[in-house]
């Protein structure tokens, strides 16, 4: 569905990605994960046409999409809720989940958005109140119902996870297991949840200084107790973990 | 690979734009010359040289200490105001002749001026004394406004402070139009000619004394500006942070840069109010004394002393061709009783916008300079890496 | 009422709309426009030709010169300030820019003013437009009409930026244009339509200034330094502290002349432009950013709340 090839971008002078490609099947979710500083937002950032990009490929079902301002991805179907600033911090909770809908016919924005105060109880209750009084999780909360009222055909979700209680993490992240199996919908998930991420995750990528580190299937990557010890500080032993998973499928 | 060479080609035509500014200015010159007089070309040399120096002192505040001096009309005012205002008067009163607040009365002006100018021009002792106490008294008053304004450059943010500069200088400019013992309000004040005792030639001698000013500034602030100050005053244009890391007192570099600046620019003002020999408050308008010197400056290349040179030279010639050849050229502008003469303000407008849209870093472009010196580099260079990189 | 008061209201409320549309031009483009000096100016002209050539009162012209005032920024935004902000040109470039914008219209309108001289014989350099205005409940119409103007304006403003989804489109590409721009908003549109209701404002706050003060080719250009201050006296993050900078520094003027006379003697008169500035720099020094800046909810809590002095 999205395809990189050979890209190279980062903020002005600076690069961050070098020659990097990445590819991302259809009604599946892609698991980017990598240390801190690796070049995960970045690559979010150079898809969406917000990071400078100096050269490579980007094509969205078969058409490139490099250089197009990102309400025009949006119009395409891809959904991005970004690391930070993902909320409209001087508008309401409800002004911001409209803003999420601005693409969708106004009853259907006005159904999802009911159907996201009803899995996220606590924006009902917030509903009046400006983003910026919100608790890191709440906001979190919002960034994550905000990407998912678009509708999309491909999400790309930078670190979801980030700020929730162990609780909701658990239920976002299934939430996201959930969009792919029942709606279809293709994913480019980066999480700091390594491991979970992994699990519900199909195919994965290792960023590591602005180049893939490993590319193949998610719970090959689980299979790499060096990696995984070097880069994702995931400890057990990974080898006597997966059969467990394999098995409870 | 390819990078580079596009970059040499910029380079080369960058290099070539220069060359072609002063062949242009030149011929200009010489065109002017033939066709007008010599007269034509003075004129244009001490417009040139008036506005080099405050465009190059805005270039030091602006260009190599990122202050938005959007007030330097306030400098340039210290100094002429302060050139009409008390000079005349301390010589008014050694010869003793009226020299309080009616001194700059209109009436007492007509009579005492002529015996002033009359007494300089007897002696060569006392013109040359008279001036060089203008230049000193003008220099005060700007290192005082320099000093004034530096107060809440320290504190207000850019915008904040480049507004505030803006409307304080056209207040100071409304002061010496309201209060006629400054500079004679609404009517003007004559300054005492220090020149007259060069008697026909006194035109000749004004321009020439006023052209070597404006290289003496240049000369000045190239050497200031590759000291360790000029490089420490980039270092606080460039990254504050940083520069305060490295234990450069912000506040003290940019207080200095700006009382250096204003002091230039004011010993200007004062200059070319010897110059016309009055001073009318309502001549100090932001547009002549703020806007254009930014329009030079943007011209010229931001951050670069010798830009400032072309920047000011290419537009005061553009200027007086307008001037020049109005009715010759813009004559069908008659037919609608349109003044040719606004056109320079089209002029002005157009070069300010095709300057930022086409030619962003100006005719000479900054040259990026380390913050080392070469010497020192040349030495890390040998000692250090060098036998890497051979 | 008192003539300085009825004066000081339509000069003040022309601020405030000047001063509103500077703020809301920098909030969503980083631009500091000085063309609002002249498209005030072309305002003025704009209702001073009609009341003239056209006939009827000048408030049958406001519309009008709103709409040409948003023509001028539409101009610039599309000429100037979009290839500008797609190279992320620093905020003096965008400032510069509309410095060299406004010097071209303002000899636009010197020429505009030789023409109107020249071939229909009218005196446009020096215009008194109270001349045309009316008489309205014992005072002039004037004093009654254009503080409405700006309350009926903003008010539809602010109506539209809280209520309409293109309006809260506009508020969140302000605040966040990556994640608006991601959300499907066109960030172009919101700052054309900036641009337009900048305009408009600029030439509202100009014809109703007239209305007020002796109108000349420059009246943006002299006026332009209180726009400037209004809106930096509101903080230049909110637009409704740009309006309110601009009706405060307004009424100051007035009020302040009135009074400072009465003490002082009508020297004061001369001196009347560094009352505002001196209340603008005041506060700047206290509180560098402005009316937005000063923790008001702080401020009313301590006064009338515990004990315990204002902490800033
Ligand atoms: N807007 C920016 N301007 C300049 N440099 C940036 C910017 N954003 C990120 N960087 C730099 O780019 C590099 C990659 O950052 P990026 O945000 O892509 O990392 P990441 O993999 O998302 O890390 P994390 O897990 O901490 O979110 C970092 O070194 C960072 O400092
Ligand atoms: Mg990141």
């Amino acid at each position: 569905m999205l395809k990189i090839n050979k890209l190279n971008s980062g903020y002005g002078k600076l690069q961050v990605l070098y020659d990097l490609s990445i590819e991302i099947p259809e009604k599946g979710i892609t698991v980017v994960v990598g240390p801190n500083g690796a070049g995960k937002t970045t690559l979010l950032c150079s898809i969406m046409g917000i990071a400078d990009v100096s050269s490579g490929e980007v094509e969205f079902q078969g058409n490139s999409i490099r250089a197009l301002p990102s309400y025009l991805l949006a119009r395409q179907g891809i959904s991005y809720v970004p690391q930070m600033g993902n909320v409209f911090a001087e508008l309401s909770v409800r002004d911001n989940l409209q803003m999420a809908g601005y693409l969708l016919p106004t009853a259907k924005a006005k159904k999802k958005a009911e159907q996201m105060t009803v899995m996220f109880p606590v924006l009902k209750k917030f509903i009046d109140r400006k983003a910026a009084t919100l608790s890191g999780g709440e906001r979190r909360m919002l960034a994550v119902a905000m990407g998912l009222m678009k509708d999309p055909k491909l999400m790309l979700l930078d670190e979801l996870s980030t700020d929730l209680a162990p609780i909701i993490a658990e239920k976002v992240i299934s939430e996201v297991a959930r969009l792919r199996d029942e709606l279809g919908i293709t994913i480019l998930l980066v999480e700091q949840m390594a491991k979970r991420a992994l699990e519900i995750g199909d195919t994965a990528y290792l960023l590591v200084s602005g180049g893939v580190r490993f590319a193949g299937k998610a719970r090959e990557l689980l299979n790499e107790p060096e990696l995984c010890n070097m880069y994702l500080g995931i400890k057990q032993p990974a080898a006597q973990n997966i059969p467990s998973i394999e098995g409870s499928r | 690979m390819k990078s580079q060479s596009t970059q040499r080609n910029l380079k080369s035509l960058l290099l070539n734009s220069e060359i072609l500014a002063v062949v242009a200015i030149l011929m200009a010159l010489t065109f002017f010359l033939t066709t007008r007089g010599l007269p034509m070309v003075l004129t244009i040399l001490v417009d040139f040289a008036v506005f080099a120096i405050i465009t190059m002192s805005l270039n030091l505040e602006t260009g190599f200490t990122g202050i938005p001096q959007f007030g330097r009309v306030l400098a340039v005012i210290a100094g002429a105001f302060a050139v009409g205002a008390i000079p005349g008067r301390l010589l008014a009163a050694l010869m003793g002749l009226p020299a309080g607040l009616n001194y700059t009365i209109d009436t007492v002006q007509f009579q005492v001026s002529p015996e002033l100018t009359a007494a300089l021009s007897g002696s060569w002792m006392l013109s040359l004394l008279f001036l060089f106490i203008c230049l000193v008294i003008a220099a005060l008053s700007g290192a005082g406004i320099g000093w004034l304004t530096s107060r809440p450059a320290i504190r207000l943010r850019e915008a904040y402070l480049g507004i505030s500069l803006l409307a304080f200088g056209d207040f100071l400019m409304w002061v010496g139009h309201n209060w006629v013992p400054l500079v004679g309000g609404s009517t003007s004040v004559f300054v005492p000619d220090p020149f007259r005792i060069f008697g026909g030639a006194r035109f000749e001698a004004v321009v020439i004394a006023i052209f070597l000013a404006a290289l003496l500034v240049y000369a000045y602030l190239n050497r200031l500006t590759v000291s360790p100050f000029g490089r420490a005053l980039k270092m606080v244009r460039d990254n504050e942070v940083s520069a305060s890391a490295a234990g450069k007192d912000i506040v003290k570099i940019r207080t200095q840069s700006l009382v250096i600046g204003s002091m230039l620019a004011a010993i200007a003002g004062g200059l070319y109010v010897i110059y016309t020999g009055t001073v009318t408050a309502m001549g100090y308008s932001r547009l002549v004394w703020t806007f254009w010197p930014w329009a030079f400056m943007m011209l010229g290349g931001i951050g670069s002393t010798a830009g400032m040179l072309l920047g000011v030279m290419v537009l005061t010639i553009m200027r007086t061709l307008i001037t020049v050849y109005r009715f010759e050229v813009f004559g069908f502008l008659m037919a609608w009783g349109i003044n040719p003469l606004w056109l320079e303000f089209t002029l002005m407008g157009a070069v300010i916008i095709g300057v930022i849209l086409f030619l962003p870093h100006g005719l000479v472009p900054e040259k990026v300079q380390s913050i080392l010196p070469a010497s020192r580099v040349n030495s890390i260079l040998s000692k250090g890496f060098g036998a890497k990189l051979q | 009422m008192a003539p300085w008061l009825a004066t000081g209201l339509i000069y003040a409320s022309a601020l405030a709309l000047a001063a509103g549309g500077i703020t809301l031009l920098y909030m969503s483009t980083r631009t500091f426009n000085f063309a609002h000096a002249s498209m005030a100016t072309i305002g003025f002209y704009v209702i001073y030709t009609g009341s003239v050539l056209g006939g009827g009162t000048p408030y049958r012209y406001f519309p009008l010169a709103f709409l040409i005032g948003g023509l001028l920024g539409v101009i610039c935004y599309y000429g100037l300030n979009r290839p500008l902000l797609k190279r992320r040109a620093v905020e003096i470039t965008l400032m510069m820019s509309t410095l060299g914008y406004d010097l071209i219209l303002l000899s636009v309108i010197q020429m505009y003013c030789d023409y109107l001289t020249f071939s229909r014989r009218l005196f446009p350099r020096r215009v008194s437009m109270s001349i045309y205005d009316f008489e309205l409940l014992g005072v002039s119409a004037a004093t009654i009409i254009l503080p409405l103007v700006a309350i009926v304006f903003l008010t539809a403003l602010h109506l539209f930026l809280v209520k309409t989804r293109f309006g809260v489109a506009m508020r969140a590409t302000i605040e966040n244009p990556v994640l608006a721009g991601a959300s499907g908003i066109n960030a172009d549109r919101v700052y054309m339509l900036a641009w337009v209701i900048g305009g408009g404002m600029a030439a509202l706050g100009g014809a109703a200034m007239s209305m007020a003060i002796t109108g000349t080719p420059v009246l943006g250009m002299n006026s332009i330094p209180f726009m400037f201050a209004g809106a930096i006296f509101g903080g230049l993050h909110s637009l409704y502290g740009g309006i309110l900078g601009g009706f405060v520094i307004g009424m100051t003027e007035y009020a302040g002349v009135f009074y400072l006379s009465q003490i002082f003697g009508p020297w004061v008169l001369g001196y009347r432009m560094g009352i505002p500035l001196l209340l603008m720099a005041a506060t700047l020094l206290i509180f560098p950013r402005g009316l937005a800046g000063i923790p008001w909810a702080a401020l009313v809590r301590n006064l009338f709340g515990k004990k315990g002095g204002i902490r800033v």
